[in-house]
């Protein structure tokens, strides 16, 4: 009799138990289809998750952090990626880049206040590059004084073209495209400029032989221009949430177990 | 347990575990019967099931051989997860060295890479989860002047006159201190760096020396892989393996159809088995049509570098020319192809 009850107990406890493992599990099987995600910067790399083939996604995006996971077509929606003024790796193989213009244009500021407000009349080209506060742009650059790059050392107008506010600018007043970042970067920040080149710093997927398609990341795809500090944290690239840590392993109660039972400096 | 051999060294049978299981069920004679049966069914699955009893080692197979192979599990795949599957057996690539580079320094903990790799390489994804990188959180160290008195082991109390002098440290991150299960809102935390392994395609690799079927090895390109068909579980290279990076499937592994990648290779991502060990393998079903690994094309920050050691243009081999590159426990002679390195 003892022993019977004591069975069913145990089995309605397996049944909780199988159930809740199912709930927990859930979230790592990808249920919850997540359409909009983002490849590299939380706010400023967006991607759309569709089918290019039946069942074979661009790409994959996770639940948990709505990051990009896998890529189903590397190249989806790249350009060329253009002209570069120093010999490299692009010379050789097919370089192609994600355009920054459809981000940058996503509230219509692109296509219609370089036109529409900085033609030089309604807002008149500035004088000088000495910087001021801004009462506009409040949402890209909160105190136009205190820019979160460069520690005081650089203005709006080092990067922004005076003249056409459609381009970035070079070292020789000339104008950059939007979708070449890194020719703008690269005029202050040579050594980084010189190992994204060689492929060691930022990244670029597709084909490994160096003969082969890549798609190269370009320097705003991670980094915030109006924000390289990042408060206290000091660094480039903001944080992320995480993906799902691993499932524990039978016989750990607790994600703490290894740090409060086996302890720091153990 | 590999093929029993008669007096002359040829394979006499058929001796594999499932094999055995069934037979010690159900007599000779009653399996037989069923064999016969289920090599006559139109049901993909015991076709394959049953063809593979008779299967040789994937090394030792003749291009007939693999070919019929590939189609079996390419129907029986197809059929079970109901999409079209392909299953491809691209050798190595003439001149071409898989090598790797991991930024230490730029690492953040997001852990994308392990579940990129979970797709592209169909492991189980519940109830034995397995996963092939592992991200390890180390803490940062530091020395702090209120923690001067605080000896070590600290409330042993059997430490007096062990301890001479200040000791003032907090864990340097250096030794037994990781942390596998940490879930912060955002990563990198303050305080923290990571360190992800996985499988270092040692060029004197303990697994391969350690397996009884010969049924891991290393492929010229330098990619250490696994004939599933003919692991025996014996586990054997998981506790040789001095990198944590093997995996053993202790149940049937759980694979969603809708999950599924139908695009596998023979000795990489094609579903496993209940009983086989199992680990990265530079996604071989992408690096040997030249594309760059999964975890590579996931990594936000870019930590992640993968390339032909052979060349000296490529990306690794530009890192190990400008950075600062260390193996992990170089001291076992191991040879990993796998190197980290700091900017
Ligand atoms: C270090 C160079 C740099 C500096 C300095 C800089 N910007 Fe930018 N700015 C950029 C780049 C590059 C982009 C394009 C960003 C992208 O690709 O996401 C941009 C984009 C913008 C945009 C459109 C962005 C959007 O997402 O809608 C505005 C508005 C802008 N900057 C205003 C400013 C103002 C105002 C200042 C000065 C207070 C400033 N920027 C300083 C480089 C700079
Ligand atoms: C006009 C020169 C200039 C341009 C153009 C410029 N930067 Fe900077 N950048 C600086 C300066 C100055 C610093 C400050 C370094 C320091 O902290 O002392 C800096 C800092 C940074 C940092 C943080 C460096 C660190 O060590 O923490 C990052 C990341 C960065 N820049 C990225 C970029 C990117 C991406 C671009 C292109 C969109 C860019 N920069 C364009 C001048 C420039
Ligand atoms: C794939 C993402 C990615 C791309 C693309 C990228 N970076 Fe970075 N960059 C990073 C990360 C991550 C760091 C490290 C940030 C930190 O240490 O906090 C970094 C650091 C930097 C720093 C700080 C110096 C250092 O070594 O820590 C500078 C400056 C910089 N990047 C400039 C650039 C420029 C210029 C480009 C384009 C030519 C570029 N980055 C492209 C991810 C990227």
């Amino acid at each position: 009799m003892k022993t019977i009850r004591y069975a069913s107990v145990v089995f309605s406890t397996a049944v909780f138990l199988i159930m809740s493992a199912g709930a927990v599990y859930a979230d790592n099987t990808d249920t919850r289809k997540v359409i909009e995600c983002y490849e590299s910067r939380q706010e400023g790399s967006p991607v759309t998750r569709r089918d290019i083939e039946p069942g074979w996604p661009n790409v994959k995006c996770s639940s948990t952090s709505e990051g990009v996971l896998w890529w189903g077509d590397p190249f989806d929606g790249t350009i060329p990626m253009g002209d570069m003024p120093i010999e490299a790796d692009y010379s050789r193989g097919e370089a192609v880049v994600r355009p920054r213009i459809p981000y940058i244009d996503r509230n219509k500021l692109y296509t219609i206040c370089t036109e529409a407000c900085h033609n030089g009349q309604y807002v008149p080209v500035p004088e000088s590059k000495k910087p001021r506060l801004l009462k506009m742009h409040k949402d890209i650059v909160p105190n136009s004084l205190d820019l979160q790059h460069g520690r005081g050392g650089i203005w709006c107008l080092d990067c922004h073209n005076a003249e056409n506010r459609a381009t970035l600018v070079d070292n020789f007043g000339g104008e950059i495209s939007f979708n070449q970042p890194q020719k703008l970067c690269g005029k202050c920040h040579g050594p980084i400029y010189r190992d994204w080149r060689d492929g060691i710093h930022g990244k670029r997927i597709g084909m490994w032989d160096k003969a082969g398609k890549k798609r190269w990341w370009v320097c705003t795809e991670c980094h915030n221009p109006h924000d390289v500090q990042q408060g206290d944290r000091n660094s480039g690239f903001a944080q992320l949430p995480p993906e799902m840590a691993p499932e524990l392993p039978k016989g750990m109660p607790n994600v703490d177990h290894e740090r409060l039972e086996h302890g720091a400096g153990h | 347990m590999s093929k029993p051999k008669d007096k002359d060294g040829k394979n006499t049978g058929t001796t594999r575990r499932d094999f055995l299981r069934k037979a010690g069920y159900a007599g000779a004679a009653a399996l037989a019967g069923s064999a016969t049966l289920m090599a006559n069914t139109d049901n993909p699955d015991s076709q394959a099931t049953w063809a593979e009893w008779f299967q040789g080692n994937y090394r030792l197979m003749t291009d007939q051989e693999k070919k019929e192979a590939i189609e079996r599990l390419e129907k029986r795949y197809s059929a079970q997860y109901g999409k079209k599957v392909t299953v491809d057996d691209a050798p190595a690539i003439d001149g071409v060295l898989f090598g790797y580079a991991l930024n230490i320094q730029k690492c953040i903990g997001c852990r994308r890479c392990v579940k990129a790799c979970v797709k592209e390489n169909n492991q189980s994804r519940t109830n034995t989860e397995i996963e092939w990188i592992r991200v390890i959180r180390m803490e940062k160290g530091q020395f702090s002047l209120e923690d001067m008195d605080k000896g070590y082991p600290a409330e042993a109390g059997f430490d007096h006159g062990v301890q001479v002098g200040g000791n003032a440290y907090k864990p340097a991150g250096v030794v037994l201190e990781g942390q596998h299960y940490y879930q912060p809102k955002k990563v990198p935390e303050k305080d923290a760096f990571y360190f992800p392994i996985a499988c270092m395609q040692c060029e004197k690799p303990p697994c391969v020396k350690v397996c009884p079927v010969r049924t891991t090895y290393r492929d010229p390109d330098g990619i250490v892989v696994i004939d599933y068909n003919w692991c025996i579980g014996c586990r054997m290279c998981i506790g040789a393996c001095p990198y944590w990076a093997r995996r053993f499937n202790w149940g049937e592994p759980n694979l969603p159809k809708e999950e599924m990648n139908p695009k596998t290779h023979y000795l990489g991502n094609r579903p496993r088995m209940k009983g086989v060990a199992e680990k990265c393998t530079f996604c071989i079903q992408r690096s040997r049509r030249g594309r760059y690994t999964a975890c590579v094309e996931v990594c936000p920050v870019g930590a992640r570098k993968f390339g032909n050691l052979l060349d000296p243009e490529s990306e690794v081999r530009r890192i190990l020319a400008r950075k600062r590159v260390f193996r992990l426990k170089a001291d076992l002679n191991t040879y990993p192809k796998f190197f980290y390195f700091i900017d």
